[in-house]
């Protein structure tokens, strides 16, 4: 936030240049248009008049309060030169200039004035002789000329300009950091979201499979069944918006009882009832209970997913088991099927549709596969991934 | 870049059902505090303007009275300050009570109110042949102006200003005679009634620059204390969004609402979501905090470029991300119209014979276009020492700093 005080002086630094060069130039046109100052005072105000330019044009790149002292004396030397050169009290057009200069390009340092004791003592010093000049300048008979009095007013609304900048921008301060508080727990929590949404990927899956469907109208699929799992993958999505479980949250999940009221029963559930209309009835087995976080959970799930695909695709029968179980360290599933078989010999690995990524994915999560088979005797794929 | 892939997919299923809107929504919300901002700034400004009034008032009411025997209508001028001073009060008092809001319809009375309060004046002293000299209320008004400041539009305050203006000139054209004597108090006269409201307007714009910048400076901020890899702000609102979308069409088919087999357009639809949907699942779309800092933040957005094919900021250290916004966000506001690009990597092995202290370097080399050593702000090299050990150099109006960026090696972490 020394960023927002520092912008704040160079606004406030800013503003006296455009104030007290405009107060400036107004000063000189009074003077030479009202005419009467005496050439003399042309020449013994010169000095002032420069002194004041060159602090007026150095302060917007500079907050050091040499400037506004420079000017300022500047400008009180511009009054002591008229009072000694000019016959008093002044003509109306150059009374005009005067108060323009003591009471608008002068009091515009005011705005880097009203900040601290020191400055504060420059400024009310400079109130109070440009007051008591103007007054020397334009005062005949009467106390107090409205010359002066402007003069006075001028410093004060300027000093009023210059303390609320500084004050106004301090309260804003405080606001604009709980502003930033919250948009970091925003982010985070929109960090979160997305990472949640996007680890579901199972649920994505199946949501990819049936829009792919769906891009070629449905054509090839029993209405019917393609009507159920739309509203399978309708309703998983509804539960993702609505599910609370965070990331790091652990998931349960009794495998003896697949269709609990959780996302995950649900994923499962609907893992069956896909394959189950495509020709692949699969059994769960065992009771374990799955305590693993969301992202491994779902590489896990996801892995077994590609394994029934694999069962119905090439193995030949109609039916897939899988079993879960785990111990201290790992959950293990089991995936097997009485099909027809191969020779681990003559398959390559890569080529039996447990895509790369699966098993990438399920590496990443310090997991691991490992594949028996023979011809005639079906086939058994473990998968295991660590605990915690 | 991955943001620039989205975009474009995304017209193709905007302007149908809820997909395109939800986009525009999310980027509203973010507009919406930033115009909620700009209550943050205008909360004050009214007092301050208040007080600026009271001030003239007192002055001008006070020169009046000293003067009431050589006014020719005094009393049409009494008449002018107390329009002028029903006008100011009625507007303070509604705005403070209408949450800082100054509705169309109050602005509108007021200006009128202000209108009547300049005529008043002027034909109360149409006859004295000096306009400058006897203005009072007419400055009031002026000095009223302020008071709208906060809460209207720039341009609606230029107008009024003007038209103050340019109605106390063709009166002392019309009637003052312009000699030596008159100009002076004639030129003040103007230059008291329009510039007040002119400086409100300077400051007043300044003022809101800087809390608008610092918002977006605290918005940016939020970067710096995330992941390594991060999806952004917008990320999981679209990947939202595109869920409900699969979500919508899926229920509908499930429903009967979209028969099968689906007709081409909702076939094309799935085929939108279903690619977008794959494009928002690649890992691929993960990038660095400083990526999301430049592409959210209206102040670096426009004029830095970033190239870390490597995604190496993520590996910087919070401290060294602060240092390295920090720098980037002073040079960027030092120098607003010029070009800033950033580049990271690659990474540079170890030279023979340094202390395996499982660290890498990543150079960071940032360049910017028309620019001196002497035009930046001097915080900006502590900042970059926060970095690293940097030097700097400059060619033909490019200054270049070169970086050496020492981070914990992702292998060992």
């Amino acid at each position: 936030m020394e960023l927002m005080g520092k912008e704040r002086d160079r606004l406030a630094q800013r503003s006296v240049r455009f104030v007290g060069l405009a107060g400036a130039v107004i000063a000189l046109l009074c003077m030479l248009l009202g005419g009467g100052v005496e050439p003399s005072s042309w020449v013994a105000t010169g000095p002032g008049w420069l002194l004041l330019a060159l602090a007026l044009t150095a302060i917007e790149r500079s907050g050091s309060v040499a400037w506004p002292i420079v000017g300022l004396l500047g400008g009180t030397a511009v009054l002591v030169a008229l009072l000694i050169v000019e016959p008093l009290p002044l003509g109306e057009g150059v009374a005009v200039g005067v108060a323009a200069l003591a009471g608008g390009a002068m009091p515009a340092f005011a705005l880097v004035l009203a900040a601290g004791a020191g400055r504060a003592v420059v400024l009310g010093l400079a109130t109070v002789s440009s007051v008591v000049l103007v007054e020397l300048l334009t005062g005949g008979a009467t106390l107090l000329t409205p010359y002066s009095v402007a003069v006075g007013l001028g410093w004060l609304m300027f000093a009023i300009l210059g303390y609320w900048l500084r004050v106004s921008l301090l309260r804003i301060t405080g606001r604009i950091e709980s502003i930033g508080r919250a948009y970091r727990a925003e982010r985070q929590a929109s960090e979160r979201e997305a990472q949640r949404r996007q680890n579901a990927r199972l649920l994505h899956d199946t949501v990819l499979a049936s829009l792919t469907l769906l891009a070629h109208s449905g054509h090839g699929v029993n209405a019917d069944a393609m009507r159920s799992q739309a509203g399978d993958d309708a309703r998983l999505l509804r539960q993702l918006k609505t599910s609370s479980v965070p990331d790091s949250a652990v998931t349960i999940l009794n495998a003896a009882e697949p269709v609990d009221e959780t996302p995950l029963g649900h994923t499962l559930e609907s893992v069956k009832q896909r394959f189950g209309r495509m020709g692949l009835q699969v059994n769960w087995h065992g009771s374990a209970r799955l305590l693993l976080p969301a992202e491994v959970l779902d590489a896990f799930l996801r892995a077994i997913s590609e394994c029934l695909e694999n069962v119905r695709r090439h193995a030949g029968v109609p039916e897939a088991h899988v079993t879960i179980s785990d111990d201290e360290h790992v959950v293990r599933a089991m995936i097997m099927d009485q099909g027809v078989g191969f020779d681990q010999a003559l398959v390559d690995e890569g080529r039996l549709g447990l895509k790369e990524s699966v098993v990438a994915r399920l590496q990443e999560v310090g997991g691991s596969s490992r594949l028996f088979s023979a011809p005639g005797s079906g086939t058994t794929v473990v998968l295991e991934v660590p605990k915690s | 870049m991955s943001l620039g892939i989205d975009e474009t997919t995304l017209t193709g299923i905007g302007g149908r059902t809820g997909v395109g809107r939800r986009r525009v929504r999310t980027r509203s919300t973010i507009a919406a505090r930033r115009v909620h901002s700009a209550g943050v700034g205008s909360a004050s400004p009214i007092v301050l303007a208040a007080i600026l009034c009271g001030v003239q008032v007192f002055f001008g009411v006070a020169v009046l009275v000293a003067n009431w025997s050589a006014h020719p209508l005094p009393l049409l001028a009494a008449a002018a300050w107390a329009v002028l001073l029903f006008a100011e009060a009625t507007l303070a008092v509604i705005v403070s009570y209408n949450g800082e809001r100054l509705p169309t319809g109050l602005f509108v009375f007021f200006l009128t109110a202000l209108g009547v309060a300049v005529l008043l004046d002027l034909v109360s002293i149409w006859s004295v042949e000096d306009i400058g000299g006897y203005a009072s209320a007419s400055i009031g008004a002026g000095f009223a102006l302020l008071l709208t400041i906060a809460q209207r539009r720039r341009r609606e305050i230029v107008i009024a200003i003007a038209v103050l203006g340019v109605a106390l000139l063709a009166a002392i054209l019309l009637t003052t005679p312009l000699t030596a004597a008159t100009l002076p108090s004639q030129l003040i006269a103007l230059c008291l009634a329009c510039l007040p409201a002119a400086i409100g307007l300077y400051v007043v714009g300044g003022f809101r620059a800087i809390v608008q910048r610092a918002l977006d400076r605290v918005l940016v901020q939020s970067t710096i204390a995330g992941p390594r890899l991060a999806f952004g702000m917008l990320a999981s609102e679209e990947l939202a969004r595109l869920d409900a979308a699969a979500e919508e069409l899926l229920e509908s088919v499930a429903d009967g609402r979209r028969p099968l087999p689906l007709d081409a357009a909702s076939a094309s639809r799935a085929a939108t979501i279903a690619t977008e949907l794959r494009l928002h699942l690649l890992d691929g779309r993960k990038q660095s905090w400083l990526y999301h800092a430049v592409s959210e933040s209206e102040v670096l957005g426009p004029t830095v470029r970033l190239s870390d094919p490597h995604t190496l900021a993520g590996l910087l250290d919070q401290h060294q991300r602060d240092g390295l916004l920090t720098a980037v966000w002073l040079l960027s506001s030092e120098l607003q119209r010029s070009g800033i690009s950033i580049s990271l990597g690659p990474v540079r092995p170890q030279p023979p014979g340094a202390p395996q202290d499982r660290r890498k370097l990543v150079p960071i080399v940032i360049e910017v276009e028309g620019s001196s050593r002497g035009g930046v702000d001097p915080a900006t090299w502590d900042e970059l020492s926060k970095v690293g050990t940097f030097h700097d150099s400059v060619k033909q109006q490019v200054l270049r700093v070169e970086i050496e960026c020492w981070v914990a090696d992702p292998a060992e972490a």
